[in-house]
């Protein structure tokens, strides 16, 4: 009976739990600048959350160092379904500066599967906006796709 | 069928020496002699009902019939009026509980002989306590009482801090004893005699005097000594955490109910003085200290059983402040609170038991996370824990309840903002209880199972049993308020207060309107709130219905896919990490977060108080009889002073 | 046959299960609008609260290892139960209550305890350590709204107290009494000694609700949202609605409390009204503070309402005790 009104709502009302995979603090700034009046990201329907239980929307931001790696599996695994990955900015995708280092094993593609990637380094609120709200309709898609 | 009260009493004795002369031999033979020695006492109980609850009749016992003579009581009687069997009933379905519990409960220990015999005669005595119409009987009740309680105490000698517990208990509560032993004898030497219903007729014709008010303090502050109250309390804790649990249940079921008793008996039957403010505040007083010093005591307990034992003498505060007040709801909702205790009260000692037994622990910060290795266990404490917090619609909302009413309609009524005051304390006591028994529950059967715990059993049904049938009281009494009211707590009402009924059954009619008593009964206890815990379950019910359809009609027609709900034991492997806690993203092994110190806020505001209570609670016994001789003296000063 | 329609009626529709989770959702969603509008935000939209608690219950519910299932999944709904069965005792509209001879005042103050007992339960049985340290807070936040709580009942019950017509005994902590009260001699909050105790409840509201400044339990950024750390999906759904049903509840209260008696004769103008009033309430008391305060400490809170709230009620309790 309320099958449909669940799926409407799923593009509603996206929680986002946020990963620091050992990020230089650019993008979670900026991530946090969308959360704040000034782009407000709630009118959308977005919100942070504190647990990854809660999370339908993970943003993982930094080169996945190697002391953040097992952290993140485990707090990757810890999201129930329906779920998105988003990657913030570059390092993510590709290492950015800090490929080859020792320290970092990366990308995030390795660990699972990446639904949304927002690119630069910082990306601009409006680009991570931009995501977060493709975002929501891919989770609104998954959410579909488990029902059959 | 007058025989009965005395020959409870004496099965419960006789056995108790059967069991010492027979039991060492045959351990079936002393299983059954037990099983019948308390099944016995609870039948023929259960058998006065209706002659003394329904008809209202007295029943008088003179020993070797030595019936009073030219209007003397020389002999000793059993005197049994509604009143006495309420707590009779109350003594010996604990002691029934009680025995089938220790069954298997005190498998792991040895000489359970011993055991057997002093529990039987612990139960003799606070039976014969509570029959007893003559007060040296009463006195010599409670010293057998006091010393097997001490010796059971004592019965598991190799725990650490079962001697001294038991000899804290014995110091101190033999300065109890004596404190009843001089106010009988300095009212023996004002009144030449001992029987409850003429001391009363004596009392009231001739009127107080110094001694006789002496003997009323003292009398006051030995009762209130074997019920605890403050500044006895740590002796009950340190009692309770080293007895065996079904001991526990006794000592706090049943002896501080004989205090309880005695306080009843004096205030409203021998001195009849319930009315006066003076006697008014010193027992709703004491009984509001009891009720908080020892709830936010229990705050600071690492042992299960020492906070359950705080626990204990905060709700006998709750009895003692309802009886203190004078009134009629006042003592209605006195004897249902002390009723109630024993069940809630024994029931969670005994889970209390049933962790002991199958973990060997009673450490809070040492256990966890029992609740999915013994969800019977579980089930049970949840319903104590919620009946001893007052949560509707267990028992202990019910009387808690009726108390509040009534100390704040005697406010109301007397306009005197202290009994308010009581009132605000009642009810702070009852949420501070409520957060006691959560941390609890977190820390015993929620959170997680320590390593050590992995392969703890469920308790066997023996022991299962017996708590059981206290919990289905809990809910049953609790559910059936009304009935309570008027099948069994109107008669006791009304025999605290008809003394005329009381000294004329025992004395011979007239002899009360002779010496000037006139109280006679009651109507009924007028309950002015509104609760009907059935009416509220019905409405319980029917949205739970309504809520359950609309989820039913919610879900798709293949359950897998509309509400996926994974859990661990069915699916997942060992270490999966999608059912391990969120820890920040560390193992479980590596992370730093726990709540070691669940009130943290409240006690960092309330750090000096916390701070005087601990060191307060020296632990040295010198201190608890100095405590013990200060109260004594206060009291004494207190009566002469102002009575 | 008519009678028991009439009585499911009130237990479903009005003022029962329907209407509160009506209001409920439409507080809530005029609470984070106007949060995010006196933030210079557009805010999301009025229905969102209704939005996440659908999104949840298409998510899926992992019970992690150490979860009693059992009580994990008990325990939202007997919550959410029990906060229901509140509304059919408070007298609303037309002065009387749906099923006024079960519960009185005190009734309500143990089932708004039982809810959150509920809600700690629940939380003690996911075995999170996180959740420890959330129900810790719960609790103390709990002990410390109880006790200006109390005083406040205390309070109104002796300003209103009444002797039964029929069996001429006193009516203790009645809400019918307080209603009846406050039609013959108008609203309490009239009354000027009990001016302090509506002071002090306003207070207790967002508190009990668990509004932001008061949000010790379930604060997110640093202990992982406490108490819900390990929920999720429909049983998350199912406490979000409690959440939300509560705080039309304590305003509710508020009105039956204080604001009782008032009528303009016909229902569907009363309902309109009373609408509005828990809507102002909701902004004074929840928005308001939430917009302006930052989160207390768990011992700030404590303090706080054992002094200064508690204070009110008590100087009203007493001005009340001395016939003023």
């Amino acid at each position: 009976m309320f099958e449909k009104l669940i799926d409407n709502s799923m593009e509603k009302s996206p929680w986002i739990f946020h990963i620091n995979a050992g990020s230089c603090n650019g993008c979670d700034i900026e991530l946090v600048s969308v959360l704040t009046p000034r782009y407000d990201a709630e009118r959308l329907g977005f919100k942070l959350t504190g647990t990854p239980r809660q999370a339908d929307i993970v943003v993982v931001s930094g080169p996945i160092t190697v002391q953040t790696r097992d952290r993140l599996v485990r707090t990757l695994a810890q999201v129930p379904e329906p779920r998105v990955v988003v990657s913030l900015g570059s390092c993510p995708r590709s290492g950015n500066v800090f490929k080859g280092s020792y320290a970092i094993d990366g990308p995030l593609e390795k660990y699972t599967h990446v639904d949304v990637s927002v690119g630069g380094c910082t990306p601009k609120p409006e680009a991570i906006m931009a995501a977060l709200v493709q975002a929501a309709q891919i989770l609104a898609e998954k959410r579909k796709e488990m029902r059959k | 069928m007058e025989n009965f009260p005395i020959l409870a009493i004496m099965t419960l004795f006789v056995c108790a020496f059967i069991v010492s002369l027979v039991g060492r031999r045959n351990v079936v033979v002393r299983n059954v002699v037990v099983t019948i020695a308390v099944t016995v006492p609870l039948v023929m109980m259960l058998c006065l009902i209706p002659t003394v609850f329904i008809d209202g009749e007295t029943i008088v016992y003179w020993l070797g019939n030595w019936a009073p003579e030219a209007d003397w009581a020389i002999g000793i009687c059993l005197e049994v009026d509604a009143l006495s069997l309420f707590f009779g009933l109350i003594v010996t379905v604990a002691v029934f509980v009680s025995g089938l519990y220790s069954f298997t409960y005190m498998n792991h220990d040895d000489s359970l002989v011993n055991y057997y015999t002093l529990f039987l005669m612990l139960s003799g005595s606070v039976l014969g306590l509570v029959l007893s119409g003559d007060l040296f009987n009463i006195f010599v009740m409670i010293e057998i009482m006091t010393f097997t309680a001490v010796a059971l105490t004592a019965f598991r000698n190799t725990y650490e801090g079962a001697l001294e517990g038991a000899f804290k208990y014995l110091a101190v509560g033999s300065l109890g004893s004596t404190c009843v032993l001089l106010g009988v004898a300095m009212l023996y030497s004002q009144l030449h005699t001992l029987n409850l219903a003429q001391v009363s007729a004596l009392l009231s014709s001739q009127g107080t005097n110094p001694v006789t008010i002496a003997a009323f303090a003292f009398l006051f502050i030995g009762f209130g000594s074997k019920a605890f109250l403050f500044p006895f309390q740590p002796l009950a804790a340190d009692a309770h955490a080293v007895a065996p649990a079904s001991i526990s249940l006794m000592i706090s079921g049943v002896l501080t109910k004989c205090g309880v008793y005695g306080i009843i008996r004096l205030v409203y039957v021998l001195y009849q003085n319930y009315d006066q403010p003076i006697v008014q505040y010193l027992v709703t007083g004491f009984g509001a200290i009891s009720m908080f010093v020892c709830v936010t005591m229990a705050f600071n307990q690492h042992n299960f059983k020492r906070l359950l034992a705080f626990h204990s003498i905060s709700q006998v505060g709750y009895v003692i402040t309802a009886v203190g007040l004078g009134s009629i709801l006042g003592v209605g909702a006195g004897l249902y609170h002390a009723m109630n205790h024993t069940i809630f009260k024994g029931l969670l000692f005994l889970t209390a038991g049933a962790v002991q037994h199958q973990t060997g622990s009673l450490d809070l910060d040492r256990l966890g996370g029992l609740g999915k290795r013994m969800p019977k266990t579980c089930l049970l404490f949840l319903i104590g824990a919620a009946s001893i917090s007052g949560l509707p619609p267990f028992n202990g909302f019910a009387s808690k309840w009726m108390i509040y009413q009534a100390a704040f309609l005697h406010g109301v009524t007397t306009g005197n903002f202290y009994f308010i005051f009581i009132c605000v304390v009642a009810l702070i006591t009852s949420v501070l209880t409520l957060a006691s028994f959560i941390k609890v529950a977190q820390s015993v059967f929620f959170g997680q199972l320590p390593e050590e715990y992995k392969d703890v059993e469920e308790v066997p049904l023996t022991m299962r049993l017996p708590m059981w049938v206290l919990a289905i009281l809990c809910i049953l009494t609790g559910l059936f308020p009304d009935f309570i009211q008027e099948k069994i707590l109107t008669p006791a009402v009304n025999a605290v207060f008809n003394v005329m009924g009381y000294i004329d059954a025992a004395m011979g009619t007239g002899y009360a309107a002779a010496s000037g008593v006139t109280a006679a009964g009651i109507e009924g206890i007028a309950v002015t709130g509104t609760w009907s815990p059935t009416s509220w379950l019905m409405l319980l019910f029917c949205i739970t219905c309504a809520v359950a359809i609309v989820f039913l009609l919610a879900s798709p027609d293949d359950k897998q896919k509309g509400l996926p709900v994974s859990s661990a034991d069915e699916t997942a492997q060992p270490l999966d990490a999608k059912y391990e806690p969120f820890f920040s993203g560390e193992e479980a092994v590596y992370s730093q977060v726990g709540g070691s110190d669940l009130f943290w806020g409240f006690k960092h505001n309330w750090r000096r108080y916390f701070h005087f209570m601990h060191d307060w609670h020296s632990g040295i016994v010198n201190d608890y009889a100095l405590y013990g001789v200060v109260a004594i003296a206060f009291v004494l000063l207190f009566c002469i002073v102002l009575l | 046959m008519n009678e028991l329609l009439l009585n499911l009626f009130y237990v479903l529709v009005f003022p029962g299960l329907l209407f509160c989770i009506l209001m409920g959702v439409l507080l809530a969603g005029l609470d984070r609008v106007w949060v995010a509008r006196m933030q210079r935000r557009v805010g999301p939209p009025l229905l969102q609260p209704w939005y996440d608690f659908l999104k949840c219950c298409g998510k899926e519910t992992i019970v992690p290892r150490h979860a009693k299932k059992a009580v994990y999944f008990a325990a939202p709904v007997i919550g959410f139960v029990a906060l229901m069965t509140i509304s059919l005792f408070l007298p609303v509209v037309k002065g009387r209550a749906a099923f006024s001879g079960t519960a009185d005042l005190v009734v309500i103050l143990y089932l708004l305890t039982l809810v959150s007992v509920c809600m700690m339960v629940g939380a003690s049985a996911t075995g999170s350590p996180f959740a420890g340290v959330g129900l810790s807070r719960e609790m103390v936040a709990m002990i410390s709204y109880e006790l200006p709580f109390v005083l406040v009942i205390l309070a109104v019950s002796r300003v209103t107290l009444s002797t039964d017509a029929v069996t001429g005994l006193p009516l203790t902590f009645s809400l019918q009494a307080i209603m009846e009260y406050q039609e013959a001699n108008g609203p309490l909050i009239t009354h000027w000694s009990l001016i302090p105790a509506a002071i002090a409840m306003l207070f207790v509201i967002p508190c009990e609700v668990g509004m932001h400044p008061f949000d010790v339990s379930e604060a997110e950024t640093e202990i992982c949202e406490g108490t819900l750390a390990e929920y999720s999906g429909p049983p998350l759904a199912v406490y979000k609605l409690t959440h939300m049903v509560k705080m039309y509840i304590m305003t509710a209260l508020f009105c039956v409390l204080f604001l009782g008696g008032l009528s303009t004769g016909i229902l569907f103008f009363d309902v309109v009204i009373f609408i509005l009033v828990c809507a102002l309430l909701t902004f004074i008391t929840m928005s308001l503070p939430h917009a302006v305060c930052a989160r207390f400490k768990t011992e700030q809170v404590f303090k706080f309402y054992w002094t200064v709230v508690a204070g009110f009620a008590a100087v009203s309790l007493i001005l009340v005790w001395l016939g003023l």
